[in-house]
């Protein structure tokens, strides 16, 4: 199997060839292929390429990709993340483009209302910090009062900034926090002042860790396990002569970090985990050893195999969903998941368990559609090699996770990259997989119907529509990052962007919540209205993929027609903006009624399609749903 | 040991940038997509080529790329004894 090597070669010459070419451009769509066939180092060399290319030459080349405005501010020297980060990025396939500030022009930036910072208005804001934020201000001849001192005061500087970026900024603002160098804590002598001195370095990053949580546009990145794990926190050369305080090895982690960060932001957090078995859930061959022979507890491997198996019940546990694409004999599955109850996972942890000996890259194709996800919200884990070339070969959109046949290394290697991060878990996370295996028995059951009608009459969907609260914030932002397919205008929204809404008085946010014979769905969707004189605006609805094809966005529109109509409105105006993913909703007003009109201003951005509904006719709310509602006010 | 040559190729491949042996002689601040970033990429893709420590704050006080060869040129195969 040693043939597969020649991969990575492969791949790295193709990136150089093409930038040697100066084609890197034309070529960005195979650009996050080639990085996921490419070792670390490799890839950071190739960030020096990626660095070098005009963004406005990728988007002539491809139009729709996502791309992200990215400040890059903090103390010290920064231009060295640029390159890691900018591979990162395109590693999701994202384009970055970038703000880099000035030498140690966070202050200014962060506090001036003017300046270019703002201006550029950045989806993502990295405000960079160092040890030397502190160390930099302490005394020639210092005791640990003086760094208590010194910290104090820059983290009151950094929550002053912070309050100061949630007024005039928009997006995210990143900080981190400032390990401690053992350079500095060694210059004391006094072992008990070396401890007071680790004490209150941890107080203050505890505190700039804590403002996260008051602060919904604030992520804190903690640094120091990546310090824990033998990442250089310093490379002293560069720190001395160059004011480079972060290794160039940390920046490297530090920019793996934002760049599933900036994926979650554009809404393509990867969603489901789909394991192999032998050699990755279990040691051993299951169709040899038979179910009593696999290892997965008692002697040391079978250890290894169940501590790993933890790790993804963990994982499982907050929302991602968990499947299995195996080769192997569908019933020995079945009687190995039931029967070895020494098992950390169970059958019930799993959406989907697809047991056959087709290729690998079919079944996951069909685990996607059944579960009404795009690839690309795969993460595949294989100890096989040739397994793991398949797939990235086959479906690129999937991310590979590949292990060995270390099984102690299984969980380090899953984790390695962070491709499930989210800025915050809501309540349907952690019943994700219920919601999902009731969507498969809702499939079951309709095949046992000769009509869809028939279907929907007996799945008896009641939906509730209600104007939005306080405590739908998280949900109702997390549905418009999350939701890819049924997304009219893609328009993304972090949980400050929905508070705001929610504020203004000419705005409307409806949650979506329904429920049908097999259980509830919880809030499934969302509508973004605006009044504006005698017209209401949808700026944006968007859809759960579970409970697409029900009737409920007819009902949906129904409601808002009719009390537009009652709230004396003219017209109610919709918008679809053509994403990569949202192509079946393009007819989504037509079909309901709506006249496409001219796209209103000189928009440079021709793909837009703008509706309009007279409200001349009703339209008519499916009969097989119940439907209950808020009033309309105002404002819809 | 680098040759100049080999030393543009590194320029080219390793950094992007689309360089000739005469933009070598060039100061600094007139080289075509020049940033003073690049020094310490350029500095860590050189010392893994040759295995030898170069002195950071020569390289930082050269004012042309040849400048910089000629540091490379001069720092020995192996570390350096301290002092």
């Amino acid at each position: 199997m040693d043939d597969t090597q020649t991969a990575v070669p492969e791949s790295a010459s193709q990136l150089f060839a093409a930038f040697q070419r100066g084609d890197l451009a034309s070529r960005y769509a195979e650009v996050p292929g080639w990085l996921a066939a490419l070792p670390d180092a490799e890839r950071l060399r190739a960030g020096h390429l990626l660095a070098r290319l005009d963004p406005d030459d990728v988007l002539r080349a491809h139009p729709t990709t996502p791309v992200l405005t990215l400040a890059i501010t903090g103390h010290g020297t920064l231009a060295p993340l640029l390159a890691p980060l900018t591979m990162q990025l395109a590693r999701h396939g994202l384009l970055l483009r970038p703000v880099v500030s000035a030498f140690d022009g966070y202050v200014f930036d962060l506090a001036d209302p003017t300046s270019r910072l703002y201006a550029e208005k950045p989806d993502l804001t990295l405000c960079v910090l160092d040890p030397m934020v502190v160390l930099d201000e302490l005394p020639v001849e210092w005791q640990p009062a003086d760094v208590a001192r010194a910290f104090d005061e820059k983290v009151q500087l950094l929550e002053h900034l912070v309050t100061e970026f949630e007024a005039r900024g928009r997006g995210v603002l990143v900080l981190n926090t400032l390990p401690l160098p053992r350079l500095w804590q060694a210059q004391l002598v006094d072992l008990g002042a070396r401890a007071t001195l680790g004490a209150l370095w941890r107080e203050a990053n505890a505190r700039l860790l804590r403002l996260a949580a008051g602060h919904p546009s604030l992520v804190v990145v903690d640094l120091d396990p990546f310090l824990a794990d033998g990442v250089a926190l310093i490379e002293q050369r560069l720190s001395t002569y160059a004011r480079a305080h972060l290794s160039p090895a940390l920046l490297a982690v530090y920019a793996a970090e934002v760049g599933h960060l900036a994926r979650h932001l554009a809404g393509r957090t990867r969603k489901c985990l789909v394991l192999d078995l032998d050699g990755t859930l279990w040691g051993g061959i299951l169709g040899e050893d038979g179910v009593e022979g696999i290892e997965v507890a008692d002697a040391p491997r079978g250890e290894a195999f169940a501590r790993f198996q933890r790790v993804v019940r963990q994982l499982g546990s907050q929302g991602v969903l968990l499947a299995i694409v195996s080769k192997n004999d569908r019933d020995l599955v079945r009687e190995a998941l039931r029967r070895r109850t020494d098992m950390p996972l169970r059958e019930d942890d799993f959406v989907r368990v697809t047991a056959s000996w087709r290729p690998k890259h079919e079944a996951l194709a069909d685990l996607a559609e059944a579960l009404n996800l795009g690839l690309d919200s795969l993460v595949f884990v294989d100890d096989s090699r040739f397994e793991c070339e398949l797939v990235s070969r086959e479906l690129p959109a999937v991310a590979v996770v590949a292990l060995d046949d270390e099984p102690a290394s299984h969980p380090t290697r899953l984790l390695s990259d962070g491709w499930f991060a989210t800025r915050g878990l809501t309540a349907e996370d952690r019943t994700r997989v219920t919601k999902y295996r009731e969507e498969a028995d809702r499939n079951d059951f309709l095949q046992s119907f000769d009509s869809l009608q028939g279907y929907l009459r007996e799945l008896r969907v009641s939906v509730r529509l209600a104007d939005a609260v306080e405590s739908d914030v998280p949900r109702v932002s997390q549905l418009s990052l999350r939701t890819n397919q049924f997304n009219l205008t893609t328009l993304r929204m972090q949980p400050g962007d929905v508070h705001q809404l929610l504020a203004d008085p000419h705005s409307r946010v409806l949650t979506i919540r329904s429920r049908d014979r097999f259980g509830d769905n919880g809030l499934v969707g969302a509508v973004f209205m605006r009044r504006s004189g005698p017209d209401v605006h949808i700026d944006n609805f968007v859809l759960s993929c579970r409970v697409f094809s029900r009737g409920i966005e007819q009902a949906c529109l129904s409601t808002i027609l009719d009390q537009a109509r009652a709230s004396g409105a003219r017209a109610v105006h919709g918008t679809y903006r053509p994403s990569a993913r949202n192509g079946f909703v393009h007819d989504l007003y037509p079909r309901y009624g709506f006249e496409r009109v001219p796209t209103a201003g000189d928009h440079a951005d021709g793909d837009i399609a703008c509706f309009r509904h007279s409200l001349a006719e009703p339209l008519e709310t499916p009969e097989h749903l119940h439907v209950d509602a808020d009033p309309g006010e105002g404002t819809a | 040991m680098i040759t100049i040559d080999e030393f543009v190729e590194l320029l080219r491949g390793e950094l992007g940038l689309p360089l000739t042996e005469a933009d070598t002689e060039l100061d600094l601040d007139q080289v075509p997509g020049w940033d003073s970033v690049h020094l310490l990429a350029l500095l860590s893709v050189l010392e893994q080529r040759t295995g030898a420590p170069i002195s950071l704050p020569d390289v930082l006080a050269a004012t042309s790329l040849r400048d910089v060869h000629t540091v490379v040129c001069t720092s020995a195969p192996s570390p350096r004894p301290a002092g």
